[in-house]
């Protein structure tokens, strides 16, 4: 009888199961892009803030790379190619002011991993954005060294010493603060730098006249982010560079981030000229949004995958709660700029939203039956 | 023509390599000497197996006959003698008759004799249809006897003729549908004299716009009232359901009853069957993957070992590490090159290299990617996860039922979790608990 | 079970604050200091102690009655309450003229001693005990571990949110250990209610890993 199983061993073959093709997009690939759209902002921190930047992003990067390969060794993992912990650490280092005494970023960094993300089990399972977690913990605790703020750049540069929202704050508490946020902050001394200057009064004489428009002394320093502030929160032009590279790519969905500073923008812009002794629809959107960590926390941190919710409807509500939020916290707070707090209690509200959402989900299948 | 509706929503990309196996002409692959032919080759009860080890069979004889209505026959693709009936561990395990070819081909290499149709009743069109054992050849092995059994002229009816590649590197159904639309349209007029459906469709993916003319002119010489409809090329387009809702606009949903799907493959059994008293004991299929030297699609017989078709296509230019029986979103690893082609092989493919190999796997980080790709409307991340907890009854009651195991979700996870193979083990336990 | 078997129990396994979750609100709020630690263990374990004894005594005496329905029970809570109230107030009528400082420190959580779940929970556990010996070492063991866990919260919290140790003042001694570099500038977070119950929240986790072996 002729052999009738011919068995063509063709080598060991991978037996796993469908399907076999997978997009090229993976988990580790998104986090460390993330990480590189930091690069610019945090280059731009360096040349304005200096050597100590230089030390507190460092400082951060190592203590949370650290705290990542203990705490993962207690579980025989190794996490850290996935990229999450490098990313805390940049993202912690730029939320820090210059100035501030080593000791306060290492722990900031540590905290967001070690509570914040490997407490809860790890990549994809914390509620709360650990880098943010970590910068609420130091606000909290260090809160005076979290205020001290070097000057950015040089002599040649703008002098002034507090941010612009923090010095807009001091300003309007004193009697007869009258304007736009930076005419406020101008006529209480606030030095612009002599570029800025330039800059401006060339575009007021030259375009804006004919059309009766002035811009306010201080939009370029502003715009550019040639202000005193937190290392990688100034630049706004660099931080949304590195946010469009991210969402051309999809790794970041534009819905919470576009929600989160449309909402915060119109809020203030409708109610945000109180302050200032200018009413209603007055406010200055573009100074607040441009001022404090709005863009950095809202691009990198809100639009966090793990912590925003899964479907779009979800994503769009969960970023005009985040815009208001912030809009009552830094007005009517006494919290700084107010964007850390409100992300971290929209962060709570998440698995709401996503539970909510879902139940409906079924029913719009259903409502298509025949 | 017209332009159909797009995907409700959902559906993924996946590089396609079916332009470059639907180039050549389906070539007829070489007849196997051993043919291993499994009585279970369809949905619904294996067939009994009528031959035992020893008996002298012929092409196209009945080797396996159906049990019950819900059943199909099987034939004998190739002429010879029976060896052994092998008991076959794969689907709950099934009996398979090896045959080893000898003697003289009753049709191969012999003038083809058409038979009319018109003048049979519908007792005895189905009964041709039944008798050749033609299931569903999309995937779905169906006995078409018994999609085609529903009252003629239902109002609203609808009889849709599938000729989407339900894979992407698949072109088997295209190839098919370019080197014989006479035959697809015939066998299109057969259904509709059986169904008597209000509204005939043609669904042709829109990189198939090139065969529009040819079958126009079918159509008319057939004088079939038939539109054409062309659809995205979007996986996974080709479902039947998906065809439905593209059709109709109305979110894809269980099976509609007014409603026949055929795919093109599955009509030229048909054909076949009621036109020149054929069984079924051969189909098209698509050999493909990179390191295959020729990809290109194959007419093989069944029970064919799929080593044999890799032969065909100029052999393996790479060691395979990996070898799929269907396409790169649904088809299932084999171990062995000794696996037979059966009704449901639509066509096979080899990985090498890294393609072959797992990928890492991350844990999930809730980017509701998955949520997009879904055409079903499900949540796959929740499910998955509620499935490892344990928590079955939760997630059928959000859907787990609806899942096609499409492939969609799993494709686009970028943390690469075995989504498809998680939510196929919850319903399977699921399966298991109702039946305990 | 032996006696200090019972104690034992209170102690460890089932620690209120790290495995039953009991008495949590003065464990979060008052253990910012050592010292408030220390007194605010002494009047819950005082209260404890004495009010499981006399619930034992008087319900042994209600159960040899006969009296048991729902108006005895409604009867029985409001003894209790009266009974911890009273206790509480001798509490902190105590410390008010021993420690006026530490009492102003416990503030409103001295006299919520009186309702503390821990202590009710404990009185009622009391009054179904087999003897008034084993009420008091019941609440003894529980006090014991509340004390123990307390202690170590408030050392950390401590020692972390403001770089000292403050314990009793003794002559010549201020009472204050002072740690030089976490004095300087120490974590405020963990003098904030969130840091009580940070710390909370990691015992408990640490006495669910020892209990489950995976540490």
């Amino acid at each position: 009888m002729p052999d009738t199983s011919t068995s063509r061993a063709p080598g060991r073959l991978n037996l796993s199961p469908a399907p076999h093709l997978g997009a090229s997009l993976s988990t580790s690939r998104m986090t460390w892009l993330v990480s590189l759209a930091l690069v610019p902002a945090a280059v731009w921190g360096v040349f304005l803030f200096g050597f100590p930047a230089v030390r507190v992003i460092v400082t951060s990067l190592c203590a949370a790379l650290i705290s990542e390969l203990a705490s993962s060794a207690l579980f025989r993992r190794f996490t850290l190619g996935d990229g999450s912990g490098f990313l805390t650490g940049l993202l912690v280092g730029l939320m820090m002011p210059a100035g501030v005494p080593l000791y306060v970023p290492a722990a900031a960094a540590a905290f967001g991993i070690l509570v914040v993300k490997q407490s809860f089990g790890g990549l994809g399972r914390n509620w709360m954005n650990p880098a943010l977690g970590g910068v609420v913990f130091a606000l909290l605790s260090w809160s005076g060294a979290m205020t001290r703020w070097p000057a950015a750049g040089g002599a040649s540069m703008s002098t002034a010493v507090l941010p612009p929202l923090e010095a807009l704050r001091s300003a309007v508490s004193a009697p007869g603060a009258v304007g736009r946020p930076l005419d406020i902050l101008s006529s209480h001394g606030y030095v612009f730098s002599s570029l800025d200057g330039s800059i401006v009064s060339w575009l007021n004489a030259h375009i804006l006249s004919p059309f009766h428009a002035t811009l306010a002394g201080g939009s370029f320093d502003i715009i550019v982010g040639y202000v005193p502030g937190r290392i990688g929160e100034v630049s706004a032009p660099l931080l949304l560079l590195g946010a469009a590279f991210l969402v051309s790519r999809r790794i970041v969905r534009w819905q919470v981030p576009v929600a989160f500073v449309a909402t915060f923008a119109f809020l203030a812009w409708v109610f945000g000229g109180f302050a200032g002794g200018q009413g209603w629809f007055s406010g200055g959107p573009v100074f607040h949004v441009l001022s404090g960590s709005l863009i950095l926390s809202a691009f990198f941190m809100a639009g966090d995958p793990v912590t925003s919710p899964l479907a779009s409807t979800g994503k769009w509500i969960y970023g005009t709660g985040l815009g208001l939020l912030t809009f009552l916290l830094r007005f009517y707070g006494s919290l700084g700029d107010g964007v850390a707090v409100s992300i971290l209690l929209g962060n709570c509200a998440v698995p709401l939203l996503d539970t909510l959402l879902q139940q409906r989900m079924p029913a719009r299948a259903r409502k298509g039956s025949g | 023509m017209t332009h159909a509706n797009s995907l409700p929503r959902g559906g993924v990309n996946p590089p396609d390599s079916s332009l470059i196996s639907r180039e050549a002409a389906i070539a007829n692959a070489v007849v196997p000497s051993v043919a291993v032919i499994p009585m279970l080759q369809h949905s619904g009860r294996a067939a009994i197996c009528v031959v035992k080890p020893g008996d002298l069979v012929r092409e196209g004889m009945l080797i396996g006959r159906a049990d019950g209505v819900r059943s199909a026959n099987v034939h004998s693709s190739i002429p010879g003698r029976v060896v052994e009936v092998r008991r076959l561990p794969s689907q709950g395990g099934c009996d398979a008759v090896v045959i080893e070819l000898g003697g003289e081909f009753d049709r191969s290499g012999k003038p083809r004799t058409l038979h009319g149709w018109e003048k049979l009743s519908r007792i005895d069109l189905l009964g041709k249809i039944q008798s050749a054992g033609v299931v569903g050849l999309g995937g779905e092995l169906v006995p078409t006897h018994l999609k085609l059994a529903m009252t003629p002229g239902k109002t609203g009816s609808l009889l849709v003729a599938n000729g989407i590649d339900c894979e992407p590197s698949l072109s088997a159904d295209f190839a098919l549908m370019r080197e014989k639309p006479g035959e697809i349209v015939e066998a299109l007029r057969i259904c509709q004299a059986l169904v008597g459906a209000a509204r005939v469709v043609l669904a042709l993916g829109e990189d198939a716009e090139g065969l529009v003319p040819e079958f126009e002119r079918a159509f008319k010489r057939a004088s079939l009232q038939c539109e054409i409809a062309l659809m995205p090329s979007r996986y996974p387009q080709g479902n039947e359901q998906l065809v439905l809702s593209s059709l109709d606009g109305a979110r894809p949903s269980g099976p509609r009853p007014s409603s026949v799907v055929l795919n093109v493959a599955t009509l030229f059994a048909v054909y076949e069957a009621v036109v020149m008293d054929k069984p079924l004991i051969e189909r098209v299929l698509t050999v493909t993957g990179m390191p295959v030297a020729a990809p290109r699609n194959l007419k093989a017989r069944l029970g064919t070992p799929v080593g044999d078709l890799f032969d065909d296509c100029g052999g393996l230019t790479a060691q395979p590490g990996k070898i799929v029986v269907g396409g790169p979103m649904r088809g299932v690893a084999i171990s062995s090159l000794d696996v037979p082609v059966t009704k449901g092989t639509s066509g096979v493919t080899a990985f090498a290299g890294a393609e072959a190999r797992a990928r890492r796997e991350w844990p999930c980080i809730h980017c509701g990617i998955c949520v997009e790709v879904c055409p079903w409307d499900l949540v796959p991340t929740r499910l998955h996860k509620l499935i490892q907890q344990g928590e079955v009854e939760t997630a059928m009651s959000e859907g787990l039922g609806r899942c096609t195991e499409c492939g969609c979700c799993a494709f686009a996870c970028p943390s690469h979790i075995p989504l498809v193979d998680i939510l196929r083990t919850g319903k399977r336990s699921r399966g298991r608990a109702n039946d305990a | 079970m032996t006696p200090s078997e019972v104690l034992s129990r209170g102690i460890a396994r089932e620690n209120p604050t790290a495995v039953l979750l009991l008495g949590l609100c003065p464990a979060a709020a008052v253990s910012v200091r050592v010292i408030d630690s220390l007194w605010m263990s002494a009047g819950v374990f005082s209260v404890m102690l004495l009010s499981s004894f006399c619930m034992a005594l008087v319900a042994r005496g209600r159960m040899d009655k006969g009296e048991i329905g729902p108006g005895a029970a409604a009867g029985g809570w409001l003894g209790a309450l009266v009974l911890s109230s009273f206790l509480t107030a001798s509490f902190e009528l105590v410390l008010l003229s021993v420690a006026p400082e530490a009492s102003a420190a416990l503030g409103i959580y001295a006299p919520l001693i009186a309702v503390n779940c821990l202590v009710l929970t404990v009185i009622g556990e009391s009054s179904r005990a087999s003897s008034p010996g084993r009420a008091l070492l019941d609440a003894a063991g529980k006090g014991a571990g509340f004390a123990a866990c307390l202690l170590l919260i408030g050392v950390l919290r401590e020692v972390l949110g403001a770089g000292t140790i403050t314990l009793f003042p003794l002559p010549g001694f201020s009472g204050t250990f002072v740690i030089g570099s976490l004095a300087h500038d120490p974590a405020r977070a963990f003098g904030f209610a969130g840091g009580g119950l940070l710390c909370l929240g990691y015992l408990a986790a640490l006495a669910r890993a020892v209990k489950e072996r995976r540490l």
